[in-house]
């Protein structure tokens, strides 16, 4: 098995050094599809003004924490400052260079494979598994939150589709109960809990996030480890798991490390992230004062 | 993999202003910038509501091409993923003519907008070829031949020799019975240069060239994005950080009263028109943007012209440098420092015979005023209320073009991008067909 995956390791790297020193690389890539876009974006464009016109009428109280008015509103000066902590800079940026490479040279391709040979309903099936397997995470890290509505919900969909749903491969409950898929994890239970987000952190293979993101990743698949559903998270079948979820994964973002072309889209994108996480702090603090933006110890960005 | 996830819906809503568009509300009071009024700000920024676009096929098949080309300069090593440069290719299955579409300043050849061009092209029967714009630092590093993008000219000769080179490697089986150019806002200069070029060397034989939201005079366009970020944002960085807070601000509060549990692309879509409301946070907006864009072409030119404006020629930041100071120092530097202190010492060194007038007019749609007055194969798309013309510039066109342009009521600059009316008007000028009248 060793041996095995050691000779394919050592033949992608001989094609791909072939490839490099080519005049022209060509790469097939997944059609587009303009006219499902385009309907797509029409449908949303819809959704959103139908939420508009919803959110202009006056609302009867309702339960749950999406329901408690916002204590105080954020105001400008609550906004972080342009700079982002990242005391682990230099190794962060080995990291983003490396997980730049090896998507280019691997994921990536291997991912516009499988969109392109493998029919789009079985995909969509081969996606539902996955989301499904989450759920259980999901209810153990809203009732963590405290969140107990969305615990049962998660609770209720994953029930649902493992059932009706032939072991999640449809989602029945978006489908028929109006029940949407609203994952959540260990890193948005500690966020709950009043940790800030801390250094920003390039996680290999995975990608940008924070320091306490990538605690919340660690402890989401250490929990899946323990619960081992099914028998699929451990033993020679894990591997084949893994794969195909980070397979399916990846084929699902629309996403290429430095398309922009530009030397700043690390700083771009460490910008992003932790704005990002802190404004999704500040929903999920919504009833209580906003917890302070920047990390106490915040210097100069390197 | 789920934060690749956030990437992916950063990128996309960074790259471009919120595309496709959020509902249409009726404009906000805002402050008026004197360069263009509430509505062509606001096309500017959110382009064309979705519902409005032109019927488009139901699949388009995409061929990347990544080439490395003989003339390349040497790569500064943070520019170490600009080695090839990066075309795409879509194939009819028979024999078809070829539209070439050129991008816009600072973008590559895969962006949202070029992908409704692209799929319009495709579905009425072109082979499409897209290509950067010659300031997109992809083809700085990747293709050009002196490393200071700007130069209308040397620009236009340097995509014209990458593009032979693209068109020598196309797919055998592709077969070309035309070809044509266009390209929007820089790119539809970049275009009709390319084809004035062209009818002088008859390598590519291009036949017709459409120009969308051209600039007429390049360096008059940069000077009025430079007054736009002044008058938006002030000359420092205390205006563009206090931008950024009000929109973290305005974003943070419509999330909290969202009530989500992840800030995805729906909702920004959605935010957007609650950001983003003002005039001024519309002219803010688009004149970031540019100075964005700016900032690597900038950066570029510093670095292959050795002018030590912000990189010190004897100390280039390596591989694992950070660029966060050399991006601060960028954000303040106006396209006018870059002409004077490295696109005019660099051209006024390699062109003796100049003088820094000759170079502004160099820049000018005028320099092929002939061609575009008496070629019949030269048209033009832009709308009345584009911010990058003036009415002295507008007027110039229409009266250079005659009958070969259309202009729109509205739409601001590319706002109006593939909507039903543009896109028949293109379809009819790449054909032959257009009569004019608009």
């Amino acid at each position: 098995m060793r041996r095995s995956v050691r000779t394919a390791c050592a033949l992608a790297a001989l094609a791909l050094a072939g490839c490099a020193a080519r005049e022209v690389q060509f790469h097939r890539w997944p059609a587009e599809t303009p006219a499902a876009n385009n309907k797509a974006d029409i449908a949303r464009v819809q959704g959103v003004q139908a939420a508009a016109a919803a959110a202009a009428r006056p609302v009867p109280p309702q339960t749950g924490s999406a329901a408690e008015p916002p204590s105080q509103p954020v105001e400008p000066d609550d906004a972080p400052s342009l700079q982002t902590y990242d005391p682990w800079a230099r190794l962060n940026r080995f990291t983003y260079r490396f997980n730049a490479r090896f998507d280019e040279a691997i994921f990536l391709p291997v991912a516009n494979g499988y969109r392109r040979l493998v029919p789009s309903p079985l995909r969509a099936g081969v996606h539902n598994f996955f989301a499904n397997l989450t759920e259980v995470d999901s209810v153990i890290n809203y009732t963590l939150q405290g969140r107990l509505h969305r615990s049962v919900r998660s609770l209720g969909r994953f029930v649902i589709n493992t059932t009706l749903g032939i072991g999640g491969l449809i989602d029945v409950a978006a489908k028929l109960v109006q029940l949407p898929y609203e994952p959540t994890g260990f890193g948005t239970t500690l966020a709950e809990w009043g940790m800030h987000p801390g250094p920003y952190l390039v996680i290999p293979l995975s990608g940008p996030s924070t320091f306490r993101e990538g605690v919340g990743l660690a402890v989401d698949y250490a929990t899946l480890y323990e619960i081992n559903l099914a028998d699929l998270y451990r033993g020679d079948q894990s591997w084949g798991l893994g794969v195909a979820n980070a397979v399916d994964e990846r084929a699902n973002i629309d996403f290429r490390y430095y398309s922009t072309g530009s030397p700043f889209e690390y700083e771009t994108i460490r910008f992003l992230i932790v704005r990002k996480q802190l404004i999704e702090d500040a929903g999920l603090h919504r009833a209580k004062p906003l917890p302070k933006p920047n990390h106490p110890e915040e210097p100069a960005g390197k | 993999m789920r934060l690749l996830a956030t990437c992916a819906l950063i990128a996309c809503c960074s790259s471009s202003f919120a595309e496709p568009a959020p509902p249409q509300l009726p404009p906000a009071p805002g402050l008026a910038t004197g360069l263009a009024d509430t509505a062509a700000l606001r096309a500017t920024v959110f382009g064309t509501p979705p519902q409005d676009i032109a019927p488009l096929p139901e699949s388009v098949p995409m061929l990347e091409m990544d080439l490395k080309l003989s003339w390349r300069r040497p790569v500064p090593q943070i520019f170490w993923f600009d080695k090839r440069l990066r075309v795409w290719f879509s194939a009819q299955k028979g024999p078809a003519p070829l539209a070439i579409i050129i991008s816009g300043t600072g973008s590559d050849a895969n962006t949202s907008k070029v992908s409704v061009l692209r799929a319009v092209l495709y579905g009425a029967g072109y082979h499409v070829l897209t290509m950067p714009s010659p300031t997109f630092p992809g083809f700085i590093v990747a293709a050009s031949s002196t490393g200071i993008a700007g130069d209308l000219m040397q620009d236009g000769h340097d995509l014209y020799a990458a593009m032979g080179e693209v068109i020598a490697h196309l797919p055998k089986k592709a077969q070309i019975t035309d070809v044509h150019i266009l390209g929007y806002s820089l790119g539809g200069a970049n275009a009709a240069i390319v084809k004035s070029i062209d009818d002088v060397e008859h390598k590519l034989h291009i036949h017709r060239a459409v120009m969308i939201n051209p600039p007429v005079s390049l360096f008059a366009t940069m000077g009025r994005l430079d007054k736009l970020y002044t008058v938006s944002l002030g000359n420092g960085d205390a205006g563009t950080e206090r931008f950024y807070q009000q929109l973290y601000a305005a974003l943070a509060n419509a999330y909290r009263a969202s009530g989500r549990v992840e800030l995805d692309e729906d909702f920004l879509l959605g935010a957007a028109a609650a950001v983003l409301k003002t005039d001024a946070q519309f002219s803010a907006a688009i004149a970031l943007s540019f100075r964005i864009a700016l900032s690597n072409v900038f950066l570029a030119g510093d670095m292959y012209s050795g002018a030590g404006v912000v990189i010190d020629p004897a100390h280039p930041p390596k591989l694992g440098d950070s660029m966060e100071e050399i991006a601060r120092i960028l954000r303040s530097k106006t396209f006018a420092e870059y002409f004077t202190s490295i696109f005019a010492p660099y051209y006024l060194k390699l062109r003796p015979h100049e003088t820094v007038d000759s170079l502004i007019a160099q820049n000018r749609l005028e320099i092929i005023g002939d061609r575009l007055r008496l070629g019949s194969d030269y048209y033009c798309l832009t709308n009345s209320d584009d911010l990058i013309l003036d009415r002295a510039e507008l007027a110039w066109l229409e009266k250079t073009l005659a009958t070969r342009i259309a202009v729109y009521d509205h739409g601001g600059h590319l706002g109006n991008l593939g909507d039903r009316q543009q896109a028949a008007d293109l379809l009819a000028m790449l054909d032959g067909r257009w009569q004019g009248g608009r």
